[in-house]
């Protein structure tokens, strides 16, 4: 299951929300997130799931890479619902929508991670970070950490899977908090080792906090605009409802 | 021309480099064997500033790498044992442009470099492909790419085929033979695996942090390779 783990993968498609600016599509996620936090009714979970389904539709995402990536959070929506079962079970329904939300969440997190190269994603957070360096936080380094922790989530998965099945092959379980301990503890170990040689890697390559030229340069477009003031004037009549 | 001078290196209290005096040519084809632990990664790192001798001095083309790190990473480029861990961005294209972004160069002469490289190397496939779904030998490659781009003098390997399989070791081995041999690159392979030293033209041999052997590979003999712990 955590080799088919894609959350925060790019996928190459010729889609209308690849081709928007990064810019665009960070402040869409924010905003959507911010929106889906603030849904009461069934009603208004159902306009806004429709407007998600329309943006994956538009992403020409692939709906089972959607899925494994909502899949490692089941264990969680479970438990949200069953402790609403077992203690404020007259109040399930804000178990329902609290779930609800989370995965709309995950959808838009995964829109942008899906239709977003990291580097386009790298340029647009430093230039939305831009105004930081004004209390002298240097956003290049705020988006690169970022950008890094993406790309090294499914490598992060495969090392657990390899030290788990090392682990079995030898005999070992992982119900007890001391085999969980033996897990981590390499993981650790193995992800300490990875930092180290990546940052010795970008050195290598000359890698400085101030960037002064892009491979993919950004800028805003017509349908850039268009696309904002869709989602805005989306976002306020939903509220408005 | 490499040429590094009295260079002692200590870790912790620990002398890990004793006394490296050395010169590689411009164009040079030159192995560093060596037993683990022996030293030999720990001098390669030194080739591109990311150490700093404790004693003595590194110098890449009269740059001493204590002064000018830019410059010597310019010169001197890098590819580390496993290509999981030096991939920076998802994409290859974009990976391999990371250098160059650095350099701070122009994009359309960014795309130009990044398409010629990508070319050069025979991974247009790879182009737009994401690095985590590569392969180690095509992940290699990507690495690879990502320092060519930067049209470096020298190339330092640190054991880039331990990871890989027989046709990925061939394959890679034949790529830096072909660069030392066509482009003039200047190659210090790092290894400690006798068949990928098969096109080096010369050998230095490290044990204990010391070099005990350097010169053609012809002259390289079992009782050296007994002594640094490399025999069969």
């Amino acid at each position: 299951m955590l080799k088919k783990l894609t959350f925060g993968q790019y996928a190459h498609k010729d889609s209308i929300t690849h081709k928007l600016d990064p810019r665009i599509k960070i402040l869409a996620v924010i905003l959507l997130s911010a929106t889906a936090f603030l849904l009461e009714t069934y009603y208004k979970f159902a306009i806004f799931s429709l407007f998600v389904f329309l943006l994956i539709m538009l992403s020409k995402i692939n709906f089972s890479s959607l899925i494994r990536n909502l899949r490692p959070f089941f264990f969680i929506f479970a438990f949200i619902l069953m402790m609403y079962i077992l203690f404020s079970r007259n109040e399930l329904d804000k178990g329902i929508q609290a779930i609800w939300k989370f995965v709309l969440l995950i959808i838009i997190a995964s829109i942008l991670t899906f239709t977003t190269t990291i580097t386009n994603l790298v340029t647009g957070i430093e230039k939305l970070s831009a105004p930081l360096k004004l209390i002298k936080i240097n956003s290049r380094t705020i988006a690169l950490l970022i950008a890094l922790t993406i790309r090294f989530v499914p490598a992060l998965f495969l090392y657990a899977e390899r030290i788990k099945d090392a682990r079995l092959a030898r005999l070992g379980s992982l119900k007890s908090p001391k085999h969980v301990k033996l897990l981590f503890l390499p993981l650790l170990d193995r992800i300490f080792k990875s930092a180290s040689t990546l940052s010795d890697a970008m050195l290598a390559r000359n890698y400085t906090e101030k960037r002064i030229s892009y491979f993919s340069a950004i800028g805003l477009k017509n349908y850039d605009y268009i696309s904002f003031t869709v989602l805005l004037a989306f976002i306020f009549l939903v509220l408005l409802m | 021309m490499i040429q590094i001078k009295n260079l002692d290196f200590k870790y912790e209290d620990e002398l890990i480099l004793k006394n490296i005096n050395l010169e590689l040519k411009d164009g040079c084809y030159t192995a560093i064997i060596g037993a683990n632990g022996s030293g030999k990664t720990t001098l390669a790192k030194h080739l591109n500033a990311l150490l700093m001798p404790t004693k003595g001095s590194v110098t890449i083309d009269e740059i001493d790498t204590k002064k000018d790190q830019i410059s010597v990473r310019k010169k001197v480029g890098f590819v580390f044992q496993n290509p999981e861990d030096q991939l920076v961005y998802s994409i290859v294209e974009e990976d391999i442009a990371f250098g160059l972004e650095n350099l701070g160069m122009r994009t359309e002469e960014m795309k130009t470099k990044v398409n010629s490289t990508i070319k050069g190397l025979d991974i247009e496939y790879l182009a737009k492909k994401n690095v985590n779904i590569l392969s180690a030998g095509q992940k290699q490659l990507t690495a690879l790419a990502g320092i060519l781009a930067m049209s470096p003098k020298y190339i330092v390997f640190d054991e880039p085929t331990t990871l890989l399989d027989n046709k990925n070791k061939k394959n890679i081995m034949d790529v830096v033979n072909t660069l030392n041999k066509e482009n003039k690159i200047g190659i210090i392979l790092v290894t400690n695996l006798l068949n990928d030293i098969k096109y080096a033209k010369n050998v230095i041999v490290i044990c204990n942090g010391r070099i005990i052997f350097n010169d053609k590979k012809s002259k390289l003999n079992n009782k050296i390779l007994k002594k640094a712990g490399l025999d069969a």
